[in-house]
């Protein structure tokens, strides 16, 4: 297959599937039916395992879900009240929004700058090391969640981390500092590992939407006298724009719903409260206290601003291709 | 110094940069793991007792022999059955055009959207009252439904870029749909089941909050992902085994991933970089 990053040619004749539609014998009901029959296993599992799920842990958030009911399978339904105790929980306005919103943006920034920066370093660089750079990010991009969590855990760790020995080596600080415990530190820790790992995937990107702009263009520029700033905002970006929004928002929903990154990091399942985010807190509200109703509804609360983001970006993808 | 010696003196600065910040989280866990004195504090960059003692333990005592294995036989048997259903799917997709395809495309793309964190939920219900809580075939079921959006949004691009009239000229020598799917279809998207199977694979080997919930009690059954928690102490952590255990669960993720990481962007923004 091709070797470049874009996604394969659509063949000549595609834009047309109903010439495929099968050898010419149309009258054929078998013919009509192929592509439901086609479909249909994997429309199953998906209706099952996971449009049924979605319209069940909407029917939870309106019950008082617990152990008892999951044992007897009785409903139990209270109405809109699961979302009136979120709406007035404070823990919602002080932790679990800051945490969600203010990392998300923060996150796709940064991961989108450093991508972007990274991406025009490498379009710079001789073939050689253009391979060295990319392979290294790709190391970094294909480190599982899991493991890439427990590693920066264990570099920041409290008493033998790396970061905490340095910086007693050199006399910035008296004591090893727990990192973890306070909410800050905590997040930008998550910022690193977030970052870290969803930078490579943003600098492939652009790097193969940087090589498709003209040349020509950007040596005009030059010759008219743009710097390589000006050249950068005024003739990169713009050319780039749908790759842009494409990167944002597939980070952002990455960012909305980070997980293992949080989860995994000491006093991320829930004993330090501080550190909640909307996802965290409906697994610790479910599968802690046994609150599966209370838990579904902020898992619907972030599911219907994912799906907000969501519809943004199939509206972007639509102005670009036919489906 | 002249501005060309400058500017590569600089370029140069921000590679090495780069590349310390890039891979000094993978290089920090390859020397951790090699370290029989990791986590007893002083850890010099390089190993001070280079060993194999952690991974030796992680693979006996630690477990992971047991963990592997099981990661193994879900991630085969995800990356069998949503292959075979992801090519139907992209097939019926990519080649034919019928009432609700393209809403059809729109929920493939949508429901990939969807978190994790609500699926859990209903999930874990429905798991349970099927009585497969704690067994590796409930964990299995739930990841095919979850690489299946991405492997059918994906092998949708490679079925419709071989070219139709190859398939016309199967008909005309008189091959039937079943018989062209066979010999002329199926051959030309292998390299695109490839892609797609790495792609599950990787999805069943990193997941982490199903097997944590479905697999709670029955440690014997837990994959890698969650085989790693129980070098957690309550007041010291086993470093050196926690990192010998993630250099075992990252190299083959590492591996695939480089076979097939261009067409992992590909699939992401399908359509939006055009060439």
């Amino acid at each position: 297959m091709t070797s470049t990053i874009q996604a394969p040619q659509v063949a000549r004749g595609a834009e047309s599937p109903r010439a495929a539609g099968g050898p010419v014998q149309r009258k054929n009901p078998l013919v009509r039916a192929r592509p439901w029959l086609l479909l249909a296993p994997a429309l199953a599992v998906l209706a099952v395992l996971l449009l049924w799920p979605l319209v069940r842990v909407f029917l939870f958030s309106l019950q008082d879900y617990g152990l008892r009911e999951i044992v007897s399978g009785d409903a139990n339904w209270i109405g809109l009240a699961n979302y009136g105790e979120i709406f007035t929980d404070p823990t919602l306005w002080t932790v679990v929004l800051p945490n969600t919103v203010g990392f998300a943006v923060l996150a796709v920034a940064g991961t989108v700058a450093l991508g972007t920066a990274v991406a025009v370093l490498m379009a710079s660089l001789g073939p050689v090391w253009r391979t060295v750079v990319g392979s290294a990010i790709m190391i970094a991009w294909a480190m599982p969640a899991v493991t890439g969590t427990y590693v920066w855990v264990w570099i920041f760790d409290a008493d033998r981390g790396i970061v905490n020995e340095t910086l007693q080596a050199i006399g910035l600080q008296d004591e090893p500092v727990n990192w973890f415990t306070n909410r800050y530190t905590f997040y930008a820790i998550v910022l690193l590992n977030v970052i870290h790992h969803g930078f490579p995937f943003v600098a492939i990107t652009i790097l193969a939407g940087l090589l498709g702009v003209p040349k020509e263009m950007l040596e005009a520029a030059e010759v008219d006298g743009a710097g390589s700033w000006r050249r950068f905002w005024s003739i990169i970006v713009p050319n780039l724009r749908q790759v842009f929004a494409v990167v944002i928002i597939l980070s952002t929903i990455w960012d909305f719903k980070v997980f293992a990154q949080v989860y995994l990091m000491p006093g991320g399942a829930g004993s330090n409260r501080e550190a909640l985010n909307l996802g965290v807190w409906s697994y610790v509200e479910s599968f802690g206290q046994n609150r599966y109703g209370f838990g579904s509804a902020i898992a619907v609360l972030l599911t219907v601003v994912l799906l907000g983001i969501t519809v943004v970006y199939v509206r972007t993808m639509l102005k670009e291709e036919e489906l | 110094m002249s501005r060309n010696a400058r500017a590569s003196a600089v370029k140069a600065v921000l590679v090495v940069l780069l590349l310390a910040f890039t891979l000094f989280p993978a290089f920090w866990m390859l020397s951790s793991a090699f370290d029989a004195r990791a986590g007893s504090g002083g850890q010099t960059l390089l190993p001070r007792e280079f060993s194999l003692e952690n991974f030796g333990y992680v693979l006996t005592e630690g477990g992971f022999d047991v963990f592997l294995r099981n990661s193994a036989m879900v991630a085969l048997v995800t990356v069998l059955a949503s292959a075979v259903l992801a090519l139907l799917a992209s097939v019926a997709v990519a080649r034919f055009r019928f009432r609700f395809r393209t809403s059809m495309l729109l929920m493939i793309l949508v429901v990939q959207m969807v978190p994790l964190e609500a699926l859990v939920i209903p999930l874990f219900v429905q798991v349970r009252d099927l009585g497969l809580l704690n067994t590796l075939l409930g964990l299995m079921v739930v990841y095919v439904a979850l690489s299946l959006p991405f492997g059918i949004w994906m092998l949708r691009g490679f079925v419709a870029a071989v070219p139709i009239e190859l398939e016309e000229a199967a008909y005309l020598d008189g091959a039937t749909w079943g018989r062209m799917f066979r010999s002329v279809l199926l051959p030309l998207v292998m390299p695109g089941l490839v892609a797609t199977s790495v792609f599950s694979f990787i999805t069943a080997w990193n997941e982490f909050i199903f097997a944590m919930t479905l697999l709670g009690g029955a440690s014997e059954n837990y994959t890698v992902a969650i085989g790693l928690k129980q070098f957690f102490g309550e007041h010291t952590n086993e470093w050196g085994y926690i990192m010998a255990a993630s250099t075992i669960i990252t190299i083959p993720v590492m591996i695939f991933f480089v076979v097939v990481q261009r067409r992992l962007s590909a699939g992401l923004v399908a359509g939006a970089v055009k060439g």
